[in-house]
């Protein structure tokens, strides 16, 4: 046991051991059994914290803006939900938010999973070490550089045009759209991904697959029928990840969209900061967390909390 | 022999000694609020923009306030839509704000006032002899006070337009500028002017905006750009666009960088605006202080000649000379007839509508 310390008792064992001793002082005794759930306390007052914020935006979200003084009316209104509703901007950047959440989150596992699969079951380990650089470096580039290298790439006179121009053909149109936002953000997501499906992959023992193969399954069919069904918790994990990280996606749709493809995070800034109207940005960031819970919640219903790991236990 | 050990034995030395704390203590509420005032902050926070902009005001006016007060004064380039809800936070929950001193558009500054962030102005020195448009319009006192006019100029690259500068804001139409045309990203300094090249007039603006908004559904066609100052630098430098609407302040930063790119005042006019420097509330005395010391500075012939003149735009102290490159430049408006060619909507007209535009502008350019 490699945390063993001198005493004999390992270190976590100690650490617990002096969490009770502490809680035993302060908690009454015939609550002990519940010590265990002391240590989701930090947690819990990180969601209450959220819970607050989101207390105050639907708050905000009920008044609407005074013009004469740049302060919310004091009367309760529908108004900022009503503009939601009756301006076709705001379901229109909120509808390209989610078919960009929707597109990115496919390609992105499609292209993680050979991804993480192969850094699991490389024999070599050079190409491991390079899989795993490759999938961290990003992590060491901020998500607005990352935009930024894109223009240097894609731009008018950026490394591809050079490459079209000087074959003769006219410079391409690849920046400042939304094909160039889906880009980026593929790029941005793709280690995301990579890092919650190698956990999964990893659990699936090799030897299952050589048993699937030995009884006369082709690699494709073992893939099919036995590692995607197995890997199901990361690729239903990442999945939510990639999805909810894009939907809410700000700095891309900025940079690589020329102002013409915005997402609702965007239309969300510009209400607080733009129009200095905050009652308007707090109705549509409620909307954007409704929609966003709404989906993720769906997706487990589909799915199943079973396939994170939640499964009940069977006695 | 005195008995130095009884209390209530009145000597000469205890009687100084009283009557000098009696003295001071009179005296304290006076001295402290002398050095509440006098008491020099370690520095000067100034919300700024960056680029040509910050480096004008840096070498203009802050530096040699620093020179003359000793008070280091540090840029914050903090968007000034970002730095604004910040600050009415801050006054709002009675903390310290951000910032000392907001340089910020005169629409931003006034919507700040009408909230009531500001401190008044209205006891600086110089504010006489300035020009009328220093004074804000449409609200009591002085709030902010304007210190240059600018314009929103047709910047465009020569190559792009050999026959001569385009005479009408009409050319961005052309589908040869297909994704070759920028403006702003809300659309700001270019309402106007989309109502009328949309076939309107100003007697149309606010209360039919309509031929603006059908320029700007056209203009979608051609998928313009839309950014920020920064932007256009970068656009034009890497020869993405041709034609901008921008402030000429950008266009001449781009030109002074080697990057070709002229401006013009096309027939339908340019949208003219005034920028300027206000005080948030909240700061301690002391700091309030040396913020309005900080503006006075501003607003004398020395900052303004220096800081204009750098940026390439007329100053609201009377009497300054252009820089050479912009002597009779339409874009550098000084006399009343040379106004007539811009296009200029009143402060409160903005504040009331600016918001609606925007929200239209988004709008439509996300279709």
């Amino acid at each position: 046991m490699a945390e063993t310390a001198a005493g004999g008792k390992p270190l976590s064992w100690r650490l617990i051991d002096g969490v009770d001793r502490l809680v035993a002082a302060a908690w009454p005794r015939g609550l002990h059994g519940m010590n265990g759930y002391l240590f989701l306390l930090p947690a819990v007052a990180l969601v209450f914290i959220l819970v607050i914020g989101l207390g105050y935006m639907v708050e905000f979200s009920l008044h609407e803006l005074d013009l004469a003084t740049y302060r919310l009316k004091e009367a309760y209104s529908l108004t900022n939900y009503q503009t939601f509703f009756e301006r076709p901007v705001y379901i229109r950047v909120l509808w390209r938010s989610l078919l960009a959440a929707a597109i990115v989150t496919l390609i992105t596992l499609v292209l993680a999973f050979p991804y993480a699969y192969l850094m699991v079951r490389t024999t070599s380990a050079a190409t491991r070490k390079f899989l795993l650089v490759a999938l961290f470096l990003p992590f060491f580039i901020g998500q607005v550089v990352r935009a930024y290298g894109w223009l240097i790439i894609l731009g008018k006179e950026g490394l591809l045009n050079s490459i079209v121009t000087g074959i003769g053909l006219p410079p391409l149109d690849l920046i400042y759209n939304y094909p160039a936002v889906i880009l980026g953000l593929v790029q941005y997501m793709l280690p995301f991904a990579v890092l919650l499906l190698t956990p999964a992959v990893a659990a699936i023992g090799e030897d299952i697959e050589l048993a699937s193969e030995s009884l006369g399954a082709t690699w494709i069919g073992t893939f099919r029928h036995v590692v995607i069904p197995m890997a199901k918790p990361g690729i239903i994990g990442a999945g939510i990840v990639v999805f909810t990280l894009t939907l809410t996606d700000f700095a891309m749709p900025e940079i690589l969209g020329g102002g013409t493809s915005d997402f609702i995070a965007n239309a969300i800034y510009d209400s607080y900061f733009q129009i200095s109207n905050i009652g308007l940005g707090s109705a549509l960031s409620i909307v954007l967390t409704l929609v966003g819970s709404a989906l993720v919640a769906l997706m487990l219903m589909i799915a199943g909390t079973g396939t994170l790991g939640f499964a009940e236990r069977k006695s | 022999m005195s008995d130095n050990r009884d209390p209530f034995r009145l000597n000469r030395r205890r009687f100084l000694k009283g009557s000098a704390l009696a003295t001071g203590a009179l005296a304290l509420p006076q001295f402290a609020f002398a050095d509440g005032h006098t008491k020099k902050p370690s520095e000067l926070i100034v919300r700024a923009w960056g680029g040509a902009w910050g480096e004008s005001l840096q070498a203009g006016v802050a530096d040699p306030f620093t020179e003359a007060t000793g008070i280091p004064v540090r840029l914050d380039f903090t968007e000034d839509n970002e730095i604004k809800p910040k600050i009415w936070a801050a006054v709002d929950q009675g903390r310290v704000p951000p910032i000392h001193v907001n340089w910020d558009t005169t629409t931003n500054a006034t919507i700040s006032a009408l909230r009531g962030v500001t401190v008044d102005l209205g006891d600086l020195k110089g504010l006489d002899g300035l020009l009328s448009i220093a004074k804000p319009t449409g609200i009591d006192g002085w709030p902010l006070v304007n210190t240059y006019s600018y314009v929103y100029v047709c910047a465009y690259r020569p190559e792009a337009f050999p026959d001569g500068p385009p005479e009408s804001w009409r050319v961005m139409l052309d589908p040869k500028f297909k994704g070759r045309v920028a403006l702003y990203d809300d659309g700001i300094g270019f309402n106007p002017i989309a109502v009328i090249a949309g076939g309107g007039s100003m007697s149309d603006i606010p209360d039919n905006m309509e031929p603006g908004y059908q320029f700007y559904r056209d203009l979608k066609e051609n998928e313009p750009l839309l950014g920020e100052d920064a932007d256009f630098t970068t656009w034009f430098q890497n020869g993405e666009i041709d034609i901008a609407c921008t402030i000429s302040v950008n266009a001449r930063a781009a030109k002074q960088k080697g990057i070709n790119v002229e401006w013009t005042v096309p027939k339908e006019g340019c949208k003219v605006d005034t920028d300027g420097l206000w005080i948030p509330k909240g700061l301690p005395a002391n700091e309030e202080y040396w913020s309005k010391r900080f503006i006075e500075f501003a607003i004398t012939r020395e900052a303004q000649e220096k800081w204009c003149s750098l940026l390439g735009l007329p100053p609201v102290y009377p009497g300054l000379e252009p820089p050479a490159d912009l002597a009779g430049d339409p874009a550098y408006p000084t006399a009343p007839a040379d106004f007539e060619k811009l296009v200029s909507v009143p402060s409160p007209v903005l504040v009331e509508n600016q918001p609606i535009w925007f929200s239209k502008f988004s709008e439509i350019m996300q279709g």
